[in-house]
């Protein structure tokens, strides 16, 4: 199996006055898994279910392959595009058995009794619920019953695999474990994996490609590391995760990448799209680009690294060693961690390598 | 349109990767004119208007502007009102009035009483008490008042048994024993608004009362006031119950001479010349009752609602009765329930098991023998099945036309036709069925509707759309909360697995509601079978349901053989919840039958 090749051209949805999808365009070639990553109220829900077939599209396409199953003209059933979806709230039938549930999906193939029988065992023994085949959902817990929901999806070996964010209401273990599940069986299945989540960092673990939604609109899309390393809009950037940002004018731009004066500082950042010399830029900062040093014995650049003189606010306890908040005299950066922890109030140098900085002109 | 994203368009294009290929110009939607459709919705709402709101919109119509519907010279005019203002009609106004205000206090207290002795303590037998509530939610009110009439009328069960019981008669006949009955049929409705508010209020507000210093009373009165809008609410459905009940008028209130409202109102219909106007006046009234009744209820509050129902709540702690107290409560819980059941079943039993009750004639020794006359005669026992085939149909049609109703309405208010229908159903609660019943001869007796083909008056067809009508608006409330919990996710699961819209709704809805279903059409089905107003009003010539079939038993002083029919009917739908609760039980999976089980 090779799974469906989804293609979206110019979906639009509104919903009374609130444009939901703007003319949204995206690929999902077949077999692969692909995240769409956005906040709440992006539209990233409204698109899914418009694959599904359960919304029906304003204005634009959908094919899988060359066969159309949205357009002004199609609106192909959900029951008929070969798909599955695993739902926020499970979605589970209350009224049936985990194995009722799981056996549903089957109906489409008509197979022999024993032969659906089989499958339903053998998929409930993948996600571990072999012993819960005659539970009903109410004795399950949240981890099982989402284990229920995946197993359900994969069954029948559909084409499409459609994830509704289905592990924002787990605890943060479950979510790791059901994560990796969902990765694993929905790869062997060879389906094409549509996935939805405000969780840049489940967004980042799962995807072969990640698409971030904004607005209605695809602002970028790209694989995890192009997108992390290269962000196309300030947009993007501050989703996908920053330590905090500074105001500046840009001195010179060369290969992309620009030098930028920050009060006294001279920093040199990746150029974003219209950062030219002269112009008021704002420079952003991943966490992963900062460390904590001494005041003691350093000098303003270690290498290609900048140091910026700051002052410990706060620190917070994470497990593997601390975040601290730094108030630098150009502004605030969270997430600046160090294996041990700081005081509150100590003098410090932030040092920054410049890969984790990307200069966009201030809006 | 604007493309936002044509960039990655392009790029896609210039990378030459599927799909490019499909990427197609998309022109705006045509935009044709609206054409009007005939379609579900629109029938659904033509049946509304025509079983709902044409009837009572025609007959409250009449009030103002008799010559409008050929009742009379005057295109507008308020001499109805006047009529109904004045004399015997006046006084009917003001008995009901006053008997609505003293039954819903005393329901309200009653009502509230019985709410904290079953939920806040661990007073024995609870669940018995319980039941009786339900048990008289689901008695008709002219059935208590006949039970209480068979033990107390001169030649009735007491006297026969050797008692006098001319000085409770005396009391029991008027305004004292109509209060009782209604007071006793008020106190289930009491009851459920009082303890489904009570039984979400969690222990810390009365916690916080005591550790603050307050004493147990100081405690009651926040308890009181937290539920204040329950009160208020079994408040003014009690009062709009009883200004607009028509058993008791047409039964204890019309033997003892005492004039109600609602019985005016059905003079009014039945007299001759038919006096329309009148009687649209006087249901105009009753309207104005019921709408004042749920303005003081939300004077009252000025707006305030006390949200006490969240997931932090802590359940509430039963206080431990004494044995002094439990005895107690047993005794006043006792007593009633032989005042509201009790002695009403004894009345109706031992009445049908009395030979000649009420005549001269016969040996007024114990016998089955009404029971036998009642099963053997056409004219006697044809009622119980005229009533059983037309409940049967009337139940099944407002079920699924309630399950409409409930879909609609939990759709949200944010459509304009569920929005409409919320206001229709919500009217129709509060409408007297006395009313309902008027409108319907009124409306379907109009030279016009004639004139339109329709010709239903005096049909059992009319008779049981009637009973649609009537049942709808309260079987849709007790729908809504059902079709609210289905979310719609689960539907769209079934649809995206590979069910069709009509396979996921029976595979997956029907299951999930199939008890409230039951419930809904057990409650219609047992409501239509002893419904009274209605069944006097539109019953067809030649043909009496039960209801009708009973009183005018009694009426020939046939007691004997009106309470062995009343005994009958009740076992009927006694019979009839308990065979559909075991098949229901026997025929559908377990799945279904766990739903909303606690684990």
């Amino acid at each position: 199996m090779t799974g469906h090749h989804v293609i979206v051209r110019g979906a639009a949805k509104r919903f009374g006055a609130l444009e939901v999808l703007r003319g949204v365009d995206l690929d999902v070639p077949a077999g692969t898994f692909t995240v769409l990553l956005g906040p709440s109220g992006s539209g990233k829900s409204t698109l899914l279910r418009s694959i599904a077939g359960v919304e029906r599209l304003d204005g634009g396409s959908i094919h899988f392959g060359t066969t159309p199953v949205s357009d002004h003209r199609t609106h192909a059933k959900p029951e008929k595009r070969a798909l599955a979806m695993v739902f926020q709230d499970y979605a589970l039938w209350p009224h049936m058995t985990v194995r009722q549930n799981v056996g549903y999906a089957l109906r489409r193939l008509h197979l022999a009794r024993r032969e659906g029988a089989r499958r339903v065992e053998s998929v409930l023994e993948r996600v571990g619920l072999g012993a819960k085949s005659t539970s009903y959902p109410h004795e399950l817990s949240g981890g099982q019953q989402q284990r229920v929901a995946l197993a359900r999806a994969i069954v029948s070996e559909p084409e499409l695999i459609l994830f509704d964010e289905p592990l924002s209401n787990l605890d943060a273990d479950l979510r790791e474990h059901l994560r990796l599940e969902i990765a694993t069986l929905t790869r062997e299945t060879g389906a094409t994996a549509l996935y939805i989540t405000h969780d840049q960092s489940e967004a980042f673990a799962l995807a072969d490609e990640v698409a971030i939604l904004n607005g209605g609109s695809i602002e970028q899309r790209g694989s995890a590391e192009a997108i992390f390393r290269r962000p196309a809009t300030p947009f993007v950037a501050r989703f996908t995760g920053l330590a905090g940002s500074f105001q500046g004018t840009t001195a010179s731009v060369r290969d992309g990448r620009a030098q930028v004066r920050v009060g006294e500082n001279g920093l040199t950042a990746s150029a974003g799209d219209g950062v030219n010399p002269g112009v008021a830029v704002e420079v952003m900062v991943r966490p992963t680009a900062t460390r904590l040093e001494e005041v003691e014995g350093s000098g303003m650049r270690d290498g290609l690294r900048h140091r910026m003189p700051a002052r410990i606010v706060d620190v917070a306890y994470r497990g593997r060693g601390y975040d601290h908040v730094v108030d630098t005299s150009h502004g605030l950066l969270t997430s600046v961690f160090d294996e041990r922890a700081w005081s509150r109030g100590d003098e410090c140098l932030v040092s920054i390598d410049p890969a984790g900085m990307i200069a966009f002109p201030t809006s | 349109m604007a493309i936002q994203s044509a960039p990655l368009r392009d790029q896609i294009r210039a990378e030459g990767r599927p799909g490019a290929e499909l990427d197609v110009a998309i022109s705006p939607r045509r935009r044709r004119p609206p054409r009007p459709r005939f379609n579900a919705l629109t029938a659904f709402w033509l049946l509304i208007v025509a079983i709902l709101i044409l009837p009572i919109a025609l007959f409250l119509a009449v009030a103002f502007s008799p010559a409008l519907l050929s009742q009379g010279p005057d295109w507008l005019t308020l001499s109805a009102f006047s009529t109904a203002l004045t004399g015997h009609l006046l006084l009917g106004f003001v008995n009901s009035l006053v008997i609505g205000i003293v039954t819903a206090l005393a329901s309200a207290i009653i009502g509230f009483a019985l709410a904290w002795i079953v939920i806040r303590t661990d007073a024995p037998a609870r669940g018995i008490w319980t039941g009786v509530v339900f048990a008289l939610f689901l008695t008709p009110s002219y059935l208590i008042a006949l039970g209480w009439e068979r033990l107390l009328e001169p030649n009735g069960v007491l006297q026969t048994l050797g008692w006098d019981p001319t000085a409770a008669r005396d009391v029991f006949y008027g305004p004292v024993g109509i209060v009782v009955v209604l007071t006793v049929k008020g106190i289930p409705f009491a009851y459920l608004a009082i303890s489904n508010a009570l039984r979400g209020l969690g222990h810390e507000y009365e916690d916080a009362v005591r550790v603050h210093g307050g004493g147990a009373i100081a405690s009651m009165r926040v308890v009181v006031a937290l539920l204040a809008p329950a009160i208020w609410a079994a408040l003014a459905i009690v009062f709009a119950e009883s200004v607009s009940d028509f058993g008791v008028a047409s039964t204890l209130a019309n033997d003892s001479h005492f004039t109600v409202a609602t019985f005016e109102l059905y003079t009014a219909v039945q007299a001759f010349p038919v006096q329309f106007p009148v009687a649209s006046a006087i249901s105009w009234v009753l309207l104005i009752f019921v709408v004042l009744a749920l303005l003081a209820q939300s004077r009252a509050l000025k707006g305030r609602s006390y949200r006490v129902l969240g997931g932090r709540s802590r359940r509430a702690i039963r206080r431990r009765l004494s044995a002094v107290e439990k005895v107690a409560v047993v005794i006043g819980m006792s007593l009633l329930v032989v005042i509201a059941l009790g002695v009403p079943t004894f009345g109706a039993v031992s009445a049908s098991l009395i030979d000649g009750l009420g005549s001269l004639a016969g040996t007024h020794a114990w016998t089955l023998a009404n029971y036998a006359r009642v099963i053997t005669s056409p004219d006697l026992s044809a009622p119980l099945w005229y009533s059983m085939q037309a409940a049967t149909i009337a139940a099944s049609v407002t079920t699924v036309l309630a399950v409409v109703c409930a879909r609609l309405l939990a759709a949200g208010r944010t459509n304009l036709s569920s929005r409409m229908l919320d206001m229709v159903l919500l009217a129709a609660v509060a409408l007297p069925g006395i009313v309902f019943a008027a409108g319907y001869i009124f409306a379907y007796n109009l030279p016009l509707t004639n004139a339109m083909g329709i010709h239903l008056y005096g049909t059992t067809t009319l008779l049981v759309l009637a009973y649609i009508a009537t049942a709808l608006p309260s079987t849709s409330r007790l729908l809504v909360g059902s079709m609210s919990q289905i979310q719609d996710s689960m539907l769209h699961s079934s649809r995206v697995h590979g069910s069709g819209a009509i396979f996921a709704w029976l595979s997956i809805v029907l299951p999930v509601i199939s008890r409230p279903l039951l419930n809904a059409w057990l409650l219609t089905f047992t409501a239509t079978l002893l419904e009274l107003p209605v069944s006097q009003l539109l019953a067809p010539p030649g043909q009496q349901p039960i209801s009708v079939g009973i009183t005018a038993t009694l009426a020939k002083y046939d007691f004997g053989g009106g309470t062995a029919m009343e005994v009958l009917a009740i076992l009927t739908a006694l019979l009839v919840v308990l065979v559909a609760t075991l098949i229901f039980r026997l025929a559908t999976p377990r799945g279904w039958r766990t739903l909303g089980t606690a684990k």
